[in-house]
């Protein structure tokens, strides 16, 4: 407004010569004409700033997406090539026995990583939410192997697990010569090995997760449960387990695609071996995308796992987003 | 969590209590063994560990396979130790974890205070991203580096975790700004501040907390990563985390597993450090970033 | 032309008409209340005024301009929220100044203006504190220093009273009519309490689903409510809405209550004219509790008191009066009485109509006959 009245007051009439009503007039409108551009700009200010993540995204995530969806129906080897050539490496991707494994892998770790997790972390939260002493201290060391990379933890478990050297020899030197734990170097044994390591990483942060969801019940809930003759264990069953339901479906949701994507853990621990024992979905796709110069079928490996995972997660999230909604 | 635990009255007697403690501990010795054994182990000699108990103290303590570690051992091709790498990974993170925080501040803030038609889609959209399987964009990544010319330089790493930690901090700067009183951006508006004044004056002063959380977060996966790292790294830009399972995976002569360990606490120190000062943020950060909405 | 007028004003968000053609003006100085209850769309009237929200057709000036395209910051306005909205980061002396810092006020003079709003709320004390250390009322007094700092052609208050405790409540609104008083500003007020409407005000506009309902004096709006909802919703406790039918007996005109065993015939003292064309037909008697009373609590210079008995049935002591809650055509009807009148539930006993403030509406329409 100052500006305004700066350009069409005397000073400005007098630069210019002799005041022309008609030349102030047009000043005006060039000026109000200026000053609706600026109230546009800030009405799309907002997007504008958006904009540059949201390109981003849209070109990173889901371009590249695009991408490697057509490089999974491409004759792509070593290199990206766009020759068409259907549904082949799919049908070659579960022919493979590689694949086969890998995928037999993730159901057993898949399947234990979540279960076992969950039963250790609702266990803690229960017990954790049982008015300890030393709750302080506990919490922090169930939780900080979150605070580690799959690297450390896969080669802490290595050495621990190794025959040689770790728990084994650990226990023929107290005296128990006939303990046996060789199953890191076997090859039925494992990945079961990789499910220990990663449920020694993940459970403690399930357990906050639950324990999130114990302390947020209304404690008069339980007081009323109580007075209508629940036993503790009833009190549990029947009340606290079905109201931590919001906490149960976020476990999964996280536990699940963390065990989909798994791939650090697996090269730290066993790379994939012995032989290719551990393969899992991840290390499957990087070796033939990379080393094994099978780029096309590599493509194909990621876009099944994408679709693992976007059938666990896309229903999560339109349920939260819409819950939100309202 | 910091609430201290409710009076939940639950009658349990002196057995079960000292069954509940037990079993408490138990597990506090599950989850504190592996750190114990690489530190234990990470100051013995060789010859100790291949000849005595991986669990029980050093009976020569010794700071070499800690030195070995930092500047000597063998990684690749290089005497080199882990320094460099943990260099590598400072330079990474740094610059990383400033970028996507303010991207993620300031996109929370638009995406919760000045709403367009389409916000709901746009967030949707990041938020998918968060949990994408990176294998899934590993190939067209590694074109598009290539064609930018930053293939194996940090400056494309930081590119590759900026963009897919946008998903994350957007999401937490979207949930805290949300809960933030729009009454205030009103009030803001008829005192006359713009957008970025808003931004400046109103929002960030009161974001400490959540500003703590994303840098944390980040921090702890950009610092954490291996697969980008692996993937477009080279000598000069290759992260701790996978110099350190060069270093522990390498094939070629003896193991030196105390080294091994050193290095293994090395790549584990700065997150851990971030977690034993910040731990309540850091647990934050993992719940919001696992109850979404 | 007068100082706010808002012609014609509809909002839709999408297919949802929040206000339906909303016409108001208010003189310099006058103090306009917008009631209603909550969802009526009197937050949403308000916030067009600031500017918050765009308007879909009609036209807003304020001091004979229009401001309907105006950025809110132009409109020369400055507004109280229900959560105050004191920036958190800020101290109180920050948040009070915010408004004149983004428009260039140097830095002495925005000490100086401080200091004056300061004083006038008697906050000096708490300048430079930050609102997380005070105390709702406090906060309350923050608020609106932050408006009156601005010296502003309208202030706008947005339910500013509703978050504070009962008592605190009555002693702000005596401070704020007290500022008007003094100040002689153009209030606009958004409430849903029915008595800091009638307190406040010098024009109390009525919403009711996005339509305005009836703009007047708070006396009228509370004598001559337009129709069914306003006579309703003013006043507590409420008016007395009763189905009868008007009677015409040999030119002079009563009302009859059909009760259960015979109907009660109050007359009707002067009819206005409007009313003898209902004659034989059934209306909706109001009135208002205080004008159910007992025999000697009637008001002595009332003229026409009709006296009938009614059974009592639930007795309410407030204190200073009794409500007494009876039975007359089939609805619950509450009377005020003395407090220390002895009676028991259950007794037939005479009660006082004052015929002179009773009024008649129309079943179908719901509109004010008389």
């Amino acid at each position: 407004m100052l500006i305004a009245t700066l350009f069409s007051s005397d000073p400005l009439s007098f630069v210019s010569g002799k005041a022309k009503p008609l030349c102030q007039w047009r000043l005006k409108l060039l000026f109000e004409n200026a000053v609706t551009m600026i109230e546009r700009l800030q009405t799309y200010l907002p997007r504008l700033v958006l904009s540059p993540s949201f390109v981003l995204i849209l070109l990173f995530v889901y371009g590249f997406i695009a991408f490697t969806g057509y490089l999974s129906v491409s004759d792509s080897r070593m290199l990206p090539s766009l020759g068409f050539v259907g549904l082949e490496n799919y049908e070659k991707l579960f022919s493979l026995r590689h694949w086969s494994i890998a995928l037999k892998n993730l159901a057993i770790f898949g399947i234990l990583y979540i279960v076992i997790c969950t039963v250790i972390g609702l266990g803690l939260a229960i017990l954790l939410d049982m008015k300890i002493r030393g709750e302080g201290v506990l919490r922090p060391i169930y939780l900080y192997p979150m605070a580690l990379s799959f690297i450390v933890t896969g080669t802490a478990w290595k050495w621990f697990l190794d025959p040689g050297i770790g728990l084994e020899n650990v226990m023929h030197l107290w005296g128990w010569e006939s303990f046996s734990f060789n199953w890191i170097k076997s090859r039925e044994m494992a990945i079961y090995t990789v499910v220990l390591a990663a449920v020694w990483q993940s459970s403690g942060f399930v357990m906050a997760m639950f324990l999130a969801g114990l302390r947020g019940i209304d404690n008069e809930i339980l007081k009323a449960a109580q007075i209508d003759g629940a036993s503790n264990w009833q009190l549990y069953r029947r009340i606290v387990i079905p109201m931590l339901r919001p906490a149960f479906l976020s476990a999964f949701v996280v536990l699940a695609h963390l065990a989909i994507k798994a791939y650090d853990l697996v090269i730290a621990l066993t790379n994939g071996g012995p032989g290719r024992a551990t393969e899992l979905p991840a290390t499957f796709m990087y070796s033939y995308s990379f080393t094994r110069n099978q780029m096309g079928i590599g493509a194909s490996s990621a876009v099944i796992m994408l679709m693992m995972i976007a059938s666990i997660i896309i229903p999560y999230l339109y349920s939260e987003l819409r819950e939100k909604k309202t | 969590m910091s609430a201290a635990s409710k009076d939940t009255a639950l009658r349990t007697g002196v057995i079960a209590r000292a069954l509940i403690y037990s079993i408490l501990l138990v597990f506090a010795v599950f989850y504190l063994l592996p750190l114990f054994v690489m530190l234990v182990n990470s100051l013995k000699t060789l010859d100790e560990i291949r000849q005595g108990n991986m669990l029980a103290f050093p009976e020569v303590f010794t700071f070499e396979p800690w030195i070995q570690a930092w500047g000597e051992a063998q990684i690749g091709v290089e005497p080199t130790g882990l320094k460099p790498y943990f260099i590598n990974s400072l330079v990474m993170v740094v610059p990383a974890v400033i970028i996507s925080t303010l991207l993620g501040a300031i996109n929370g803030y638009v995406l919760t205070k000045w709403q367009f038609r389409g916000h709901r889609v746009v967030f949707g959209l990041m938020l998918f991203s968060c949990f994408i399987p990176f294998q899934i964009v590993l190939i067209p990544m590694a074109r598009i580096l290539g064609i930018l010319d930053l293939a194996g330089t940090t400056s494309g790493l930081v590119l590759v975790h900026v963009v897919y930690g946008l998903g994350f901090t957007t999401l937490f700067f979207r949930n805290y700004y949300d809960a933030f009183p729009t009454e205030l951006i009103r009030a803001a508006t008829i005192d006359g501040a713009g957008f970025f004044r808003i931004f400046r004056r109103i929002l960030l002063p009161s974001s400490g907390p959540i500003i703590v959380v994303t840098v944390i977060w980040q921090f702890t996966n950009v610092w954490n990563d291996f697969l980008f790292g692996a993937s477009f790294a080279d000598f000069d830009s290759q992260p701790m985390t996978v110099a350190l399972n060069n270093l522990v995976s390498s094939s070629t002569g003896v193991k030196e597993y105390n080294v091994h360990f050193a290095g293994a606490i090395l790549a584990a120190l700065p997150t851990l450090i971030v977690y034993v000062v910040s731990g309540r943020y850091f647990v934050r950060g993992l719940m919001a970033g696992a109850v979404k909405g | 032309m007068a100082f706010l007028e808002i012609n014609r004003l509809h909002k839709q968000y999408g297919s949802v008409e929040v206000l339906k053609g909303v016409d108001i003006a208010i003189e310099e100085g006058g103090f306009l209340v917008l009631v209603g209850p909550s969802g009526c769309g009197k937050s949403t009237l308000l916030n067009t005024i600031a500017g918050l929200e765009s308007i879909s057709s009609g036209e807003i000036s304020i001091d004979g301009k229009v401001v309907n395209d105006l950025h809110p910051s132009k409109r020369d306005i400055a507004m109280v929220f229900q959560s105050y909205a004191l920036y958190p980061s800020m101290s109180v002396g920050e948040n009070i100044a915010f408004g004149l810092e983004m428009r260039g006020v140097s830095k002495a003079d925005r000490e100086k203006a401080i200091q004056g709003v300061a004083g006038m709320l008697q906050i000096e004390h708490l300048l430079k504190r930050r609102p997380g250390q005070l105390s709702g009322g406090q906060r309350q007094r923050v608020a609106m220093g932050r408006a009156l700092v601005r010296d502003p052609k309208l202030f706008l208050f947005d339910e500013p009273l509703s978050n504070l405790d009962a008592k605190l409540r009555v002693d702000m609104r005596t401070e704020i009519k007290r500022l008007h008083q003094k100040l002689g500003t153009t209030i606009v007020y958004v409430t849903h309490d029915q008595i800091e409407a009638m307190t406040l005000a010098t024009q109390i506009a009525v919403l009711k689903d996005g339509i305005l309902q009836q703009v007047g004096s708070p006396d009228e709006v509370y004598s001559k409510p337009a129709n069914m909802f306003v006579a309703d919703f003013m006043g507590s406790p409420t008016m007395n809405l009763i189905e009868a039918r008007i009677e015409n007996g040999g030119g002079s005109l009563s009302v009859e209550i059909p009760q259960r065993d015979r109907s009660l015939s109050l007359p009707v003292p002067q009819p206005p004219t409007s009313l003898q064309s209902y004659s034989g037909r059934s209306v909706v008697l109001g009135i208002r509790p205080e004008d159910i009373t007992d025999l000697d609590g009637a008001d002595p210079k009332a003229e026409h008191i009709a006296h009938a008995n009614c059974s009592v049935e639930v007795v309410e002591p407030t204190g200073a009066d009794t409500f007494v809650v009876t039975q007359l055509g089939g609805k619950e009807v509450t009377g005020r009485m003395r407090s220390a009148n002895g009676l028991s539930v259950g007794a037939d006993v005479p009660f006082a109509f004052n015929m002179g403030k009773i009024h008649f509406f129309d079943p179908a329409t719901e509109l004010r006959i008389a």
